[in-house]
């Protein structure tokens, strides 16, 4: 290896210290859905293995991914991008400008060739050769074969680049296309969400690195650990739901009790994410607590299934006890046939799991 | 002496993609053309569309300013709807944006402006030890507290908007969070602790020292802070005599309140305020890769011109406020909106100092309007008014970015959008050329800028083009 240097190293050195860095770890576990006895471990590969090089482009997209991440992050996270991963490469963050700035991304593949991470914010858009994302001169799509000819895994971060996202919205003008449908001959971790929650980012990373492999995936190449629970599963206002206590309209009583907000369109009972888990902003809050509903963002196709503030369904049909599964199902019809399909393997699946699952690092069943 | 044509590009430390070529001779820039070559067609895939789902939408134009494109969504299908939103709502509409703009300012020079300064190209200069240690990309005492800071300031955001980036509380008739009074202790006490940060780290005094200063020379000679670390550079470096503008200063108005806008808005030009007629806007295609004619936004349509032809040289329209090229930001909002010493700037020139100083001004305004406002709340009032989107019916949203005038223009038929343009504060800054062949403010800027025979990303083009604190995924949309 042309860089021994672990990531504790890179942590000390940016003087981060001892009881940070084992905070660090906790947290870490914690989100990772994984014991106390994980600590040690993640510790462990932290102070041994030498850090991963990442290589972080940009294609379409509004860099919310980045912004997320090194915003809205809880100060320990947000030093694994400004510090311990060592980004070798970013467009947005770099000091190098101009051509100096394309040479480092080179050497940083050269250097660590079948060692890297390649990040994907954002995607290539392929119609007219790809002339609607130009860098350095060239379009986009091609630099991103490019970087993926030598990475050990791709991340694909966000909607953009896991789905394509509202610049793939009918008529989608550029043909924005997703990471996975350009690259095909490497793992491609997809964490979707517009932006994801920066906790999960930064646990995508911290697991492949603890455990030296791709983190469990989803039917959809989700980590399941993220992405296995529906955030109607987990909302702190799924009481009401199932007492059919309800938002009729912005600003009501309903409204000011912390009702339900499935009548306001909220996408809750059709998405997987971990939102009202390990929520946003240091964990202060997420869409559904600031009063209006998911919009289904970590979903494929979440921008082109009619109105976000449609009624998913008149919910009397399902009486006040319906459960999350039956109506996820009835919900999903209206929703998108994409998703449909999605909410009734999923139910299957997790049916399944529940009989035969061995156990793995996942809160899956929690 | 030697001519030549430099390609800059791509910059890092800008929001999105851009690349600016430039034709030098005898060591100075003779004309500069700014690409912006990222085009993704949110207009077009608006078209067809229910109108509220531009509150979805439009947002995810960007990343750092999703928030003003919210507002300017909300502003639009309520201007349709013909209805104001309710008091309170713009309220905390108003707290919401306030937050991401002062955030905004914040990156900009400490993630993406003074990162210049840590350069080994100034090694050697009395400064050059400090602005490394304080702004060196990534890993700088600055830019890590800066970082901090904003975390800490975005939990009113988490509050009153559920996440941030890409909040979506903002609608037309208010907003869908209704504030508490626990809300409020916990947002007074977060202002407090950014205060603390503005005065200890940034402005190394009271935040109203700062906003209250009121000549050219009183701004220009604040040396306490990361702010006195600037203008220390800045002097060294003549940063004020570099990057001329037009003059001309635009601002839509910042912060729509029922009492006002808290930034009044106007057109500033030698020392005469105006109003804006923004029926006179038009959006100038004769140097873009765009088809058809040059419009009104009301009228406009975004049409790419696939085969890239000639003359055009960029996906961006180029806007013309009465036929004439504007300079919009922070600082234009702060001469426009009348603060003593920004307009005794504005008349000793406009450069890359003025610029960044603006955004200084405004970090610590908006820090006393928060604080105003949020101590405003009143926890029982309606906070969404219901403002039905008509059927049919046309609005203009207009609003003031971080970066400056913002602005959405729908057309609503038979009840789905038939029409919508926007047109950011960066599609004013880094136009093209129109059809007399005026350089956009920008392009017009850079012209004389000094470059260094062995240079090929000069300095000094980079200071010019980040003293706008472009936002490229913006610009062209």
């Amino acid at each position: 290896m042309a860089n021994t240097e672990t990531f504790y190293d890179v942590m000390r050195s940016q003087g981060i210290t001892r009881r940070s860095f084992m905070k660090y770890c906790s947290l870490t576990a914690s989100a990772l859905g994984l014991g106390p006895a994980f600590v040690p471990q993640i510790a462990h590969a932290m102070e041994t293995k030498p850090r991963t090089p990442v290589i972080w482009v940009h294609g379409l997209e509004c860099t919310c991914c980045s912004e997320s991440f090194i915003r809205s992050a809880h100060p320990l996270a947000k030093d694994v991008i400004l510090s311990m991963i060592s980004l070798d490469y970013d467009d947005t963050l770099m000091a190098a400008a101009g051509h100096a700035a394309e040479a480092a991304m080179m050497e940083t593949i050269e250097k660590y060739k079948g060692q890297y991470i390649l990040a994907v914010e954002g995607n290539p858009p392929l119609n007219e050769d790809g002339m609607f994302c130009i860098s350095g001169g060239k379009p986009f799509v091609e630099k991103l074969k490019l970087a993926a000819k030598d990475a050990k895994a791709v991340i694909s971060w966000g909607a953009c680049a896991s789905y394509g996202c509202v610049q793939a919205a009918k008529p989608n003008p550029t043909q924005a296309t997703p990471v996975h449908k350009v690259i095909t001959d490497k793992p491609i971790i997809k964490v979707p969400g517009c932006p994801p929650i920066a906790e999960v980012m930064t646990g995508v990373i911290t697991y492949m690195l603890t455990f030296d492999r791709l983190p469990e995936l989803d039917r959809q190449g989700r980590p399941a650990m993220f992405y296995g629970q529906r955030i109607h599963d987990k909302c702190y206002r799924r009481p009401h739901f199932d007492a059919g206590q309800f938002v009729e309209e912005w600003d009501d009583d309903g409204a000011r009790k912390g009702y339900c907000l499935y009548k306001m369109g909220c996408k809750g009972p059709t998405t997987y994410n971990a939102c009202s888990t390990i929520r946003w902003n240091e964990g202060v809050s997420f869409p559904i607590q600031s009063g209006h509903g998911c919009i289904g963002c970590s979903e494929d196709g979440f921008w082109d299934q009619g109105t976000f503030y449609d009624r998913v369904t008149d919910l009397t049909q399902f009486g006040v006890e319906a459960n999350a599964d039956q109506i996820g199902f009835a919900a999903a019809g209206v929703v998108g046939a994409g998703v449909a399909a999605h909410a009734a393997i999923s139910a299957l699946k997790s049916a399944q799991n529940k009989a035969q699952k061995t156990p793995t690092p996942t809160n899956e069943e929690a | 002496m030697s001519q030549r044509s430099l390609l800059v590009g791509p910059f890092n430390r800008v929001e999105g993609d851009l690349e600016i070529r430039l034709e030098v001779a005898e060591g100075r820039v003779t004309n500069a053309y700014a690409n912006s070559p990222m085009f993704r067609g949110f207009e077009q895939m608006m078209l067809g569309k229910v109108p509220i789902d531009a509150l979805t939408i439009t947002p995810r134009i960007c990343g750092i300013c999703s928030i003003s494109q919210s507002a300017a969504a909300a502003a639009a299908l309520g201007a349709a709807a013909g209805k104001p939103p309710a008091p309170q709502g713009a309220l905390v509409a108003a707290i919401l944006h306030g937050i991401e703009n002062i955030c905004d300012h914040l990156t900009h020079f400490n993630l993406f402006f003074c990162a210049d300064f840590a350069r080994p190209a100034y090694a050697g200069r009395g400064w050059h030890s400090r602005a490394t240690e304080r702004f060196t990309a990534m890993e700088g005492s600055a830019v890590r507290a800066s970082v901090d800071a904003r975390a800490q300031i975005l939990h009113i955001v988490g509050l009153l908007g559920g996440k941030w980036p890409h909040t979506l509380a903002i609608q037309p008739g208010g907003v869908t969070r209704a504030p508490t009074a626990r809300d409020r202790i916990r947002m007074m006490s977060t202002l407090a602790a950014f205060r603390r940060y503005l005065e200890t780290v940034l402005f190394g005094a009271a935040v109203e020292d700062f906003a209250h200063l009121g000549t050219a020379d009183a701004l220009r000679g604040w040396a306490h802070g990361d702010a006195g670390l600037f203008n220390e550079i800045a002097a060294d470096l003549d940063l004020g005599a570099m990057g001329a503008g037009p003059g001309r200063y635009m601002s839509f108005g910042a912060y729509p309140l029922p009492e006002g806008r808290s930034f009044g808005p106007g057109l500033w030009e030698n020392g005469v305020l105006s109003p804006i007629d923004t029926d006179t806007i038009r959006e100038d295609l004769s140097h873009a890769w765009m088809l058809g004619e040059g419009a009104h936004p009301s009228q406009g349509q975004t049409v790419p011109d696939e085969d890239m032809r000639d003359p055009g040289y960029s996906w961006c329209k180029a806007p013309r406020l009465a036929g004439r090229t504007v300079e919009t930001g922070a600082f234009a909002r702060q001469v426009v909106g009348g603060h003593a010493g920004a307009l005794a700037l504005a008349l000793a020139g406009s450069n890359v100092q003025a610029r960044v100083i603006g955004r200084l001004l405004e970090i610590a305004r908006t820090q006393m309007l928060l604080e105003k406002w949020v101590a405003a709340l009143k926890p029982e009032s309606r906070f969404m008014d219901d403002v039905a989107v008509p059927q049919e019916g046309e609005g203009e949203g207009l609003v003031e970015a971080a970066r400056g005038a913002l602005g959405h223009w729908i057309r609503i038929e038979a009840g789905k959008i038939a029409g919508y343009q926007i047109i950011a504060p960066t599609t004013w800054n880094f136009s093209p050329r129109d059809a007399n062949g005026t350089p956009g403010p920008v392009e017009a800027a850079l012209v004389g800028a000094a470059v260094g025979d062995s240079e090929d990303t000069p300095l000094s083009v980079q200071h010019i083009v980040r003293s706008f604190d472009p936002c490229m995924v913006c610009t062209v949309h």
